[in-house]
């Protein structure tokens, strides 16, 4: 096989093994080999004309021509002229095709069916990369920028999937890509001729030498480069998992959800389970969010990302949804009525850089959202989507809303749910354990209403229920979850979201499980940071008058509300033992200032909110030692670009007022100086009036100005080599200006103002100091060697 | 052998030199070295440089071979040189059949007074132009030996000083080889200097049509110097001075020459000597008191190439002296302007 063959080859495998990572988006597989048979077709088209031999881009228009031949025979037959030829009607077809196949795109989720649309969109897309790769490898000769077509399709593929199997097409995508560059370094090493391939064992050398030819046992560079292809794919591998990273959990961009639609499409989210403990569990707290709010007090302002009110006995999911654009302001929230008392707020939220999240955290209820970027509206969970891959990376964002601050009466005395959505949202599945029900009825015994019950379960969780906060427990999945979660009473806040809504269900309370953020840290300048361990889960629970309202049932996270508070019993249970301070992993609480943390979540530091709300507030105070190092450092930093210009100014002064030795040498040097400032580098190999040949030359000086670098070589060798000293006289400084003047006149403005802000002979300092720490050093081993005599043998 | 004196009868005595003028007597030497050069120049169209090379060799009191293909002026530069200087001339043609004694003379039995009576060879003149010095045999190149290095004869146990200023102009063809004897290598070395003339620019050879079809330049050529005057500017010529780094550079640049790899025969410490008078002579040619390393690079190619052989390998490689000389300068370091500087002196 000839190299280009080879190439070729290597090319459609390359493509088809990057098309692999696409396989799990769609149901069924056979399109793959619907593409693997045309894009053969499509390469050895490629092989033909290059072998007759046409233009490059005639070979190009030659497959591109093919390539819509096929698709014509395979998607729009019936339109086109004699089953092949496309005409308008076929591409009028491919048309209607193609939009259909956006909106089927939009329209499932994934894996998508194989519908024809759609498989158009997969078939085009991987033979438009494959002739691409095949024109810039093997046409064009450049294998490397070929894997940027690959990366493309790749990046489709593992955008897109639920990245379940990522590592298997990853390890299939870049082993073609890198057979692809192993066929062009091969090819390009047989060009030279025969090629000595070392110790290839036991061949015969013509089959050793053969490289050009193809066949033998493979060379040693071509074994080198396996080697390090597999050394480069095994450390792409592994690497990512020995690395930290925030990326893959519920704070990366698909971990929320995927598949944002478009027009009338559906939204789910994946489990938040696994990314929401992988976010507690992060080494350091880094911060995701920074808010800045109008409320009198952060205490409540959770920061909802998604709501979760599917409940299938293990674990809580969210619903597909459809959703919508958002509407301006966006609807009044489902069940809140004016009785209840409400205070408006407006929230300014800038997400970093390194948040990528496609929901956009939002406080409950809001009811107005300013965000730049293509975001939807899904309104069962009132929650803005990011559309066409839309995250919160970087985005910032007003968003005016309500704090809904019910009574504890109101609550008490609200009415029944409507009918619809108090089936909707007590459905519980057959196969729940029965002990959660049961537990509930236990825990809630002797409550008069909903609100009571509700109540005594989040106090049953936070103080009385002997549970410990635990980030660290497996999160746990299967039907059994709650219950053993309720039977080891170890867990964090998803467990104690999940039980806790669960058990509201079971007691006929509508309920689903909230993600988002507790309201975060406020800082010295009256922000609000929101980290990685403010990721959060919280059940709620709907009262008709109210909404949907916030629990908080996980201790030591978090604040309970104020109306389950106030009606919370004066005195904890007395027989359930308050648990020791130590226990707990949130820090010792202070008294807060509002003086709103309960008995009972005390004994299990159950005001972390609170806590933390003082400890960012007493942090603000600035020692004088910081602020005078910020101030050095600030200084420091403004001064460091100044350094080369300032450093140039003292040498001229120096050199011209004859400090820095014998003026026409301290003049040469500064005249040599100013040259390479303007972009004339010094020569060595120059005696002087040869530089002062190359200065005047190179800078196109004239008159005064190339007299002055004249008399300024001639002076230089006078005093080098001349019997006499020329006589001492100050044009030497004149003349150094006027050659600076004619280089400054001949330069443009750019090297100008580079050889004023950074001028180049400014390294000068960095080699002075190299020599300097190159003296010292030697300097420092001339000494040890004196003070350690070499031992000298015995006589 | 043909010889014979071309001592001109000078009509006209040479514009005389300024001395004491205003501008100082090392002015009026850079007049008269002015004088010579545009005297000479005005018969060898376009090529300044030769022609300023020859007088720095005559004025370092060195040596001139001229090396070139036939018809280019070789015979014309030497001559014009020899006729602008008022001093004495010979030209020898050199044969295969020429003797040694037919250069450096012969002891003939005076019947009349009983007694050898020296008759002085054509070496006996200030200025010899040998023409075509391959063609002698080495037996009579060889008696130049003395004379050019020594500025002496010794015949017959007696010993005759050649008059001052004494300068050889040799030319050679280095095409036609056949019939002709190689300079040996101790030959060789007593040049200072090889120059080859080359072929004139169309306008120079255009000019050179038109000024000298009709009759031969050298006719109207009268001489611009007096002997006496070369003699002062050689004087003045040894009095440059020459500063220590100039001096290591020299030997940096010679000594390059016994090192390098593609060289198999370096320049001698001769060589060395020749190139400093050089050095100087083109230092007072330019009218200055002191050499530079300028002087020394520029002249390292004329003074240094005809001495080198260069190795087996380097003439495969055509690899010429000329070019390896030029890859030494190249690689040897420069005197540093600022290694020197007085003690305190800070570089930055």
């Amino acid at each position: 096989m000839s190299g280009r063959s080879r190439l070729a080859v290597c090319g459609v495998l390359a493509t088809l093994g990057t098309a692999c990572a696409m396989l799990p988006l769609v149901e069924r597989t056979v399109w793959i080999l619907q593409a693997a048979l045309l894009l053969c077709v499509q390469t050895a088209v490629g092989v033909a004309a290059r072998r007759v031999p046409l233009a490059r881009w005639l070979t190009v228009a030659a497959q591109a021509l093919v390539v819509l031949l096929l698709l014509t025979l395979v998607f729009a037959r019936e339109r086109a002229v004699g089953g092949i030829l496309p005409g308008p009607d076929a591409f009028e077809e491919f048309g209607r095709l193609l939009r259909q196949g956006v909106d089927d795109v939009g329209r499932y989720a994934i894996p998508a069916p194989a519908t024809t649309s759609i498989r158009l969109l997969l078939i085009g897309g991987v033979l438009l990369v494959g002739l691409v790769v095949d024109a810039l490898a093997v046409t064009f000769r450049g294998a490397a920028p070929a894997g940027l077509p690959l990366l493309a399709l790749y990046s489709v593929g593992a955008g897109l999937s639920k990245g379940s199997a990522g590592r298997l097409w990853f390890l299939i995508a870049a082993a073609g890509y890198l057979l692809l560059l192993l066929a062009e370094g091969r090819d390009r090493l047989a060009r030279w001729g025969r090629v000595f391939g070392g110790g290839a064992a036991g061949a015969p050398a013509g089959v050793a030498a053969g490289l050009a030819a193809g066949g033998g046992p493979a060379l040693a560079p071509v074994r080198t480069g396996r080697r390090i292809g597999a050394l480069a794919l095994g450390l792409a591998l592994a690497l990512p998992v020995a690395l930290p990273s925030i990326g893959g959990g519920l704070l990366a961009a698909r971990g929320a959800g995927e598949g944002p639609g478009s027009d009338g499409g559906t939204i789910s989210a994946v489990n938040p389970l696994v990314s929401l403990q992988n976010s507690l569990n992060q080494p350091e707290n880094r911060e995701l969010l920074r808010y800045r709010t109008s409320a009198p007090s952060v205490q409540d302002l959770y920061l909802r990302i998604v709501a979760l009110d599917r409940f299938d006995g293990a674990s809580w999911r969210a619903s597909e949804r459809r959703i919508t654009d958002v509407p301006d302001p966006l609807p009044t929230p489902a069940g809140l009525t004016t009785g209840v008392r409400t205070a408006r707020i407006g929230v300014s939220v800038a997400a970093s850089d390194g948040y990528g999240q496609n929901y956009l955290p939002l406080p409950y209820p809001a009811e107005r959202v300013r965000v730049p970027g293509q975001w939807r509206y899904e309104p069962e969970g009132r929650a803005l989507v990011g559309d066409h891959g839309q995250t919160t990376r970087g985005v910032r964002y007003q968003v005016a809303g309500l704090l809904v601050e019910p009574t504890a009466a109101q609550l008490a005395a609200a009415p029944a749910p409507p009918e619809q959505l108090l089936r909707e949202y007590t459905r519980v599945p057959p196969a729940m354990p029965k002990v959660v029900a049961e537990t509930a009825r236990k825990v809630t015994a002797g409550a008069a209403d909903s609100y009571q019950q509700a109540v005594k379960l989040q106090d049953w969780f936070a103080a009385s229920g002997g549970f410990r906060y635990d980030t660290e427990v497996r999160s746990g999945s299967g039907p059994d979850a709650i219950a053993r979660f309720l039977e080891e009473k170890q867990g964090f806040c998803v467990h104690f979201s999940f039980a806790m809504a669960a058990m509201a269900r079971t007691l006929g309370i509508p309920a689903r499980v909230a993600v988002g953020f507790t309201p975060g840290t406020p800082q010295p300048d009256g922000t609000v940071s929101v980290g990685t361990k403010d990721a959060h889960a919280w059940p709620e629970l709907y009262f008709e008058g109210a909404g949907w309202t916030r629990f908080e049932p996980t201790p030591s996270r978090g604040t309970p509300p104020e109306y389950t508070v106030a009606q919370a019993p004066s005195a904890p249970d007395p027989g359930v033992p308050a648990p020791e301070p130590g226990r707990s992993r949130a820090p010792q609480p202070a008294p807060s200032a509002d003086g709103g943390c309960p008995p009972e979540l005390k004994k299990v530091d159950g005001c972390g909110g609170v806590v933390r709300l003082e400890a960012g507030g007493s942090s603000g105070g600035t020692s004088p030692l910081t602020l005078a190092v910020v101030i050095v450092a600030a200084l420091a930093a403004l001064l460091l670009p100044a350094l080369p210009h300032l450093w140039r100014r003292r040498a001229c002064a120096r050199r011209l007022d004859g400090r820095a030795g014998p003026r026409p040498l301290a003049a040469w040097r500064e005249l040599t100086d100013s040259a390479w400032d303007y972009g004339i580098p010094p020569d060595d190999s120059l005696t002087p009036r040869m530089a002062a040949a190359r200065i005047v030359r190179d800078a196109r000086l004239a008159g005064p100005h190339a007299e002055a670098v004249g008399r300024l070589a001639t002076a230089v060798e006078q005093t080098l080599y001349a019997p006499s000293p020329p006589p001492a006289g100050a044009t030497a400084s004149a003349d150094v200006e006027a050659a600076r003047a004619g280089l400054r006149a001949s330069a443009g403005r750019r090297a100008r103002v580079r050889a004023v802000v950074a001028p180049r002979s400014a390294v000068r300092v960095v080699w002075a100091c190299a020599g300097f720490w190159a003296g010292v050093r030697s300097a420092a081993r001339a000494r040890l060697r004196r003070l350690i005599p070499r031992s000298r043998p015995f006589p | 052998m043909t010889t014979y004196d071309e001592r001109a009868s000078h009509g006209a005595p040479p514009a005389p030199a300024e001395p004491g003028g205003a501008a100082g007597p090392a002015a009026a030497l850079t007049a008269t070295a002015e004088r010579v050069r545009r005297s000479v120049e005005s018969v060898i169209e376009g090529k300044p440089e030769v022609v300023r090379l020859a007088l720095t060799v005559l004025l370092a009191e060195g040596h001139l071979l001229i090396e070139d293909v036939p018809g280019v002026g070789k015979t014309m530069l030497a001559k014009a040189l020899a006729r602008s200087v008022d001093c004495s001339v010979r030209r020898i043609q050199f044969t295969p059949d020429l003797l040694p004694s037919d250069i450096t003379g012969v002891s003939v039995y005076d019947q009349q007074r009983r007694d050898f009576e020296f008759k002085p060879g054509a070496i006996f003149a200030q200025i010899v132009i040998g023409d075509e010095i391959n063609r002698a045999s080495p037996k009579t190149q060889s008696a130049l030996l003395e004379s050019m290095e020594e500025r002496q004869v010794t015949i017959d146990g007696h010993t005759y000083e050649l008059p001052s200023p004494f300068m050889v102009v040799a030319t050679q063809n280095p095409v036609e080889m056949e019939g002709t004897y190689p300079l040996p290598e101790a030959q060789r070395d007593r040049f200072m200097a090889r120059v080859s003339i080359g072929y004139p620019g169309p306008e120079a050879e255009l000019r050179m049509l038109a000024s000298h079809g009709a009759l031969s330049p050298l006719d109207d050529l009268q001489p611009v110097a007096h002997a006496h005057e070369i003699g002062k500017l050689i004087e003045a010529v040894r009095a440059v001075h020459v500063a220590e780094p100039v001096l290591r550079y020299a030997v940096d640049v010679v000594g390059a020459t016994r090192q390098h790899p593609e060289l198999r025969l370096g320049a001698s410490p001769r060589a060395t000597l020749h190139l400093l008078r050089a050095a100087k002579a083109a230092a007072a040619l330019a009218g200055r008191e002191f050499a530079l390393p300028d002087d020394v690079r520029a002249l390292a190619v004329p003074v240094l190439a005809h001495r080198l052989l260069p190795t087996a390998q380097a003439q495969l490689g055509r690899r010429t002296a000329e070019q390896i000389v030029v890859d030494i300068l190249r690689r040897t370091p420069l005197p540093d302007p600022f290694g020197r500087q007085p003690p305190g002196a800070r570089g930055l």
